[in-house]
């Protein structure tokens, strides 16, 4: 066992295996199971126009989001991650199963805290508001980002280049939590087994993250371990229907709308308060917080 | 929960996690035929952008074929350097999936030879008959070092063996024998 968790990978090995579940899982699963959840929404009757445009919005989102990833993606893995890792990183680490393991559990720890910051500090939820507006809950809704949604995860995956881990294999772990996480948008699955549920994020457990019932509000973060959140103490477990979207809906499906509705919230809120400190203590205050007047 | 709980738990959750990571990394040695202190294959990520498509020709899996078979023969070195002057000449056999070089015979400059031990210094990890990438034992200043290497075919007689670790670069040309 350990002869096996220390023996040494090929790097276009593993850049292999990650390229099928993280990208052509897109063909394989995502697109399939989509279609399978139109046909369910067909079969209850509430494939309506709302549904499909509302679908529509989270792709064009996706795409405006992308499009920001790869132009701060280059700026960022290139210059800043390798500048990281090359002079304030521990020793660099060799690539076998464990360091494999590790990196990506360690990314998905960093996603529990960075999601975990995008719900509870304001210039967070501005953007990550759009994730959780749709009141729908299917694949699509996995696509739906926020303009700023991907500077977050940078910030708290640079630790783990500083940890001795190569920046491509932290990225690339990184986006395999974030496609585990698009797995879990639906409905069709229900409950899975105890011991999946205890330890593994599941379908059931972001059903609840995205609930708008207030039991529901800034509840299992996880992206792969649900044991984070039991750890952590923001575990919530799917009882009552959950009603899903935001506290104030939005009642809209054009993208741009979608795209932008919490920044310009967030700046409206800014221009009510009063005085430059409080506006500075806007942006990392809980989204709810105001000055006392 | 308090801050100073959730401070602690992760931090705890972070120490193990990277501890872990670093123990199978330099700690633990997967037997001898792969390095634990080898991270040369960091840099080749750097250098060249397209390594991160995956590369369908450097697929292990082609080493089975017959057409990659050519390699397994004596092949000669000529060396020019101040630890040694000489040539050796290696021999390269299958073995499993792999390939590997043993040592097999030492000539010096005047072209007396002597029998080698027939220690294994190279192995092919992977090889599409025209491109590969093994892992070299080379002796820098008294200390053995195992690093990656990158194999190109010449032409039928000849192939080049390259590496650079650490800024320390080679390219030797093996010659069939
Ligand atoms: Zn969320
Ligand atoms: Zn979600």
């Amino acid at each position: 066992m350990i002869e096996f968790l220390a023996k040494k990978l090929d790097w276009l090995d593993v850049q292999y295996w990650f390229y099928i579940f993280n990208d052509l899982s897109l063909f394989y699963i995502i697109v399939p199971f989509f279609a399978l959840e139109l046909i369910r929404y067909a079969y209850l009757k509430r494939l309506d126009k709302d549904l499909v445009l509302d679908s529509i919005a989270n792709v064009v989102t996706f795409g405006a989001f992308f499009l920001i990833e790869i132009i701060l993606g280059i700026l960022a893995i290139t210059k800043v991650y390798y500048w990281v890792y090359n002079n304030i990183s521990l020793p660099h680490l060799e690539l076998n199963w464990a360091t494999l393991i590790c990196c990506v559990l360690l990314a998905d720890f960093a996603y529990y805290w960075e999601h975990r910051t995008m719900h509870r500090i304001g210039i967070g939820w501005a953007t990550h508001t759009v994730h959780h507006s749709s009141p729908h809950f299917n694949m699509s809704v996995a696509y739906r980002f926020g303009p700023l949604d991907a500077i977050m995860p940078i910030v708290f995956s640079l630790p783990i280049v500083m940890l001795g881990f190569d920046p491509i294999l932290v990225l690339l772990s990184e986006v395999f939590v974030q496609v585990f996480q698009t797995l879990l948008h639906t409905e069709i699955i229900g409950k899975l087994t105890k011991p999946v549920e205890f330890i593994f994020n599941t379908p059931s457990h972001h059903r609840v993250h995205h609930g708008s019932n207030r039991q529901y509000w800034d509840k299992n973060y996880a992206g792969i371990l649900i044991i984070w959140d039991r750890m952590l103490g923001t575990f919530e477990p799917e009882k009552e229907k959950v009603v899903y979207g935001i506290s104030q809906p939005i009642n809209s499906v054009n993208p741009i709308v979608v795209f932008f509705h919490g920044i310009t919230r967030f700046v409206k809120k800014l221009r009510q308060i009063k005085g430059f400190s409080n506006k500075l203590l806007a942006f990392v205050k809980p989204p709810d917080w105001m000055p006392k007047p | 929960m308090k801050n100073s709980t959730l401070v602690f738990r992760s931090l705890g959750i972070i120490i193990f996690l990277t501890g872990l990571a670093h123990l199978f990394s330099f700690g633990v040695s997967a037997g001898g035929d792969f390095p634990t202190s080898v991270t040369e294959t960091d840099q080749e990520t750097i250098q060249h952008p397209e390594a991160t498509k995956p590369a369908e020709n450097l697929d292990s899996n082609t080493q089975s074929g017959k057409e990659t078979d050519y390699i397994i023969d004596k092949w000669k070195v000529v060396y020019n350097t101040d630890e040694y002057k000489g040539a050796i000449v290696y021999a390269i056999k299958k073995e499993g999936t792999v390939f590997n070089a043993y040592t097999y015979q030492y000539e010096d400059e005047n072209g007396y030879t002597e029998k080698a031990e027939g220690t294994k210094i190279l192995t092919i990890t992977s090889f599409n008959a025209s491109k590969g990438k093994g892992i070299y034992s080379v002796a820098f200043e008294g200390e053995k070092y195992k690093i990656d290497c990158k194999i190109a075919l010449v032409d039928e007689n000849t192939f080049t063996l390259s590496y650079d670790y650490y800024g320390y670069t080679d390219v030797e040309t093996w010659k069939r024998q």
